[in-house]
């Protein structure tokens, strides 16, 4: 480990500075993985939670860890932080132990529930975990980002739900961490306060932090992370970007109409290329293809004229149930 | 760590539960012994001195058992998790608490001296800090008692054995009166008895009785043992 650099990096903590720092480990100098899985395996008994997971996470990466619940996504995270040792295999965080990167104050944390403190106000509790990291920053500019200096003399046991999600993200960005990790951090909070959580959360990325969050709902994967591992049944099963993911599960969606003045036959439908659903129902007709673009050209081809044509991608969700029927699928073959 | 101690220090103070128990529950027990005992003695210390002594050390024993609930507690909330997750070594949760549990115990010692101080009970300066050193020393044991129990179970089991734990040891010990025949002898083996002939020692002018000192010792010992073992199991299950 290149030490001395990376200490003196770490000293500046403007926005700046850390974008620098990402795109230089980025561009291939001096290590290029903050998180790595090789083959990992975690056994309950005989229940199997992590099988033979292999990943690396890269230096300013927002990646979102998607999959059910019971997949396997809190027993990952809880070993990438070492608070439970694999069963086999090897995880590493930044070159090293998790445990050496947690002392080193490479990794803020925000738990999904729990880990707050009674009895003490907001102010002493944020207060702490800033004195605590070997690099905190005043609590007063963390309580700022986290938008929770209106709360800073409450008593932490006198927070609702969406006020406690907030102290939990102060915790975990209290000092200058370059790695930050959320278990399902919007669980609990209404649509609004998700759309401001994430806004927050941008910023920490934009910073050049790495961001590893885990959540189900597919939307956040897709909105907010450059990259989706997606987990089910223990088995990290897709990783890419929610675009290729969603390429993966197949497919975009046609519709159209087709009005019987315009001449044509709809029974050539049925010939066309790279079709994997089709429903015509009146004049409208919905296609789903692996290949839009080979469809379309023979829809032209074969004589017809479809009127207020429209292409879409499916989303994230579809794509999802598609990629885990098919692992459902292999697995029971 | 010191942060750490601070903020453990100011829940407990401002927790009600450990005001009542180990400051105001152990002054008002005293004064009531004092006023109905007067100035009647036992095996040659007065009663007023006996039950200053007793209801110090049951303050600490309280305090230090209430050590319990809190670990148990908040090994249940995820507070431990989230100290795992930060640059602190492990071990400063355990030591931070129960340097805090002796730190909040001077509280109850000092009203319950104080209080003895004004029914009349007079000690020369040496014999008043003497007393005050071994119910503070003795104190420790408990605590090692004390995370045992908060690591061994979840919260709605370890507060009844507390309780009760807390309730048993103190009568076989002979805070609430001075135990003899049958009693006496099961309960001189019992460390609140130990405890409290030890604070009593510096009344007698005698030094430091050395058979206590081993058997308190002997307990320090196998709480911390056990308090240890449970610690690195909770570790291991998260």
């Amino acid at each position: 480990m290149t030490t001395s650099t990376e200490a003196a990096v770490n000293q500046d903590s403007t926005g700046a500075g850390r974008k620098d720092f990402a795109e230089r480990e980025a561009n291939g100098r001096p290590h290029t993985e903050v998180a790595a899985f090789r083959n990992v395996s975690k056994d309950f008994g005989t229940v199997k939670a992590v099988h033979g997971s292999t990943f690396t996470l890269h230096p300013g990466e927002t990646v979102a860890f998607l999959g059910p619940n019971g997949a396997g996504k809190s027993t990952s995270i809880d070993m990438l932080l070492g608070l439970k040792d694999p069963s086999a295999g090897q995880v590493t965080l930044f070159g090293g132990t998790p445990r050496q990167a947690i002392m080193n104050g490479r990794v803020g944390v925000m738990l999904q529930s729990g880990g707050l403190l009674p009895e003490v106000t907001v102010r002493e509790l944020v207060g702490f975990a800033c004195k605590v990291h070997p690099r905190g920053y005043a609590v007063d500019d963390v309580l700022k980002t986290a938008q929770i200096l209106d709360l800073a003399d409450r008593r932490v046991d006198k927070l609702s739900g969406g006020q406690e999600q907030r102290v939990r993200f102060a915790l975990a960005t209290a000092g200058d961490s370059d790695l930050i990790v959320l278990d399902e951090p919007t669980t609990g909070m209404d649509v609004t306060a998700r759309q401001a959580f994430w806004s927050v959360m941008k910023a920490q990325a934009d910073a050049g932090r790495t961001i590893l969050f885990a959540t189900h709902y597919l939307e956040e994967a897709d909105a907010i992370a450059d990259r989706v591992l997606v987990m089910h049944k223990g088995r990290l099963i897709a990783d890419g970007t929610a675009a290729e993911i969603k390429a993966r599960a197949g497919q975009r969606r046609i519709s159209f109409d087709l009005h019987p003045q315009d001449g044509g036959d709809a029974s050539l439908l049925n010939t066309l290329p790279g079709i994997t659903a089709l429903d015509v129902s009146g004049h409208t007709v919905r296609i789903a293809t692996s290949d839009a673009d080979a469809t379309m050209a023979a829809v032209y081809r074969v004589g017809l004229y479809p009127r207020g044509l429209e292409v879409t991608g499916v989303g994230l969700e579809q794509a999802f149930i598609t990629i885990t029927a098919e692992a459902t699928a292999a697995e029971g073959n | 760590m010191s942060q750490l101690i601070r903020l453990e220090v100011l829940r407990v103070l401002r927790n009600r539960r450990y005001l009542f128990f180990t400051v105001v529950f152990p002054a008002m027990m005293f004064f009531f012994y004092a006023t109905s005992f007067k100035n009647q003695t036992f095996d040659g210390i007065s009663y007023k001195t006996y039950y200053m002594v007793s209801m110090a050390t049951f303050g600490t024993l309280s305090a230090s058992l209430n050590t319990a609930m809190r670990i148990s507690l908040e090994r249940k909330s995820g507070w431990t998790r989230q100290l795992r997750l930060t640059a602190l070594p492990g071990w400063v949760y355990v030591v931070s608490k129960v340097i805090a549990a002796g730190v909040v115990t001077l509280p109850s010692v000092l009203v319950v001296f104080g209080l003895g101080a004004v029914e009349g009970v007079h000690f020369p300066a040496s014999t008043w800090l003497g007393m005050g050193l071994a119910v503070w020393a003795g104190g420790f044991v408990f605590a090692a008692a004390g995370v045992a129990l908060g690591y061994a179970a979840a919260p709605d089991t370890v507060q009844p054995i507390t309780m009760v734990a807390m309730m048993a040891m103190a009568f076989l010990g002979g805070s609430w009166f001075p135990v003899t025949g049958g009693l006496k002898t099961v309960g001189q083996y019992t460390p609140v008895y130990l405890y409290n002939e030890l604070a009593k020692y510096p009344v007698n002018g005698v030094s430091v009785g050395a058979s206590q000192v081993v058997g308190l010792a002997a307990y320090l010992a196998v709480f911390a043992a056990l308090a240890a073992w449970l610690y690195q199991r909770d570790r291991k299950t998260v």
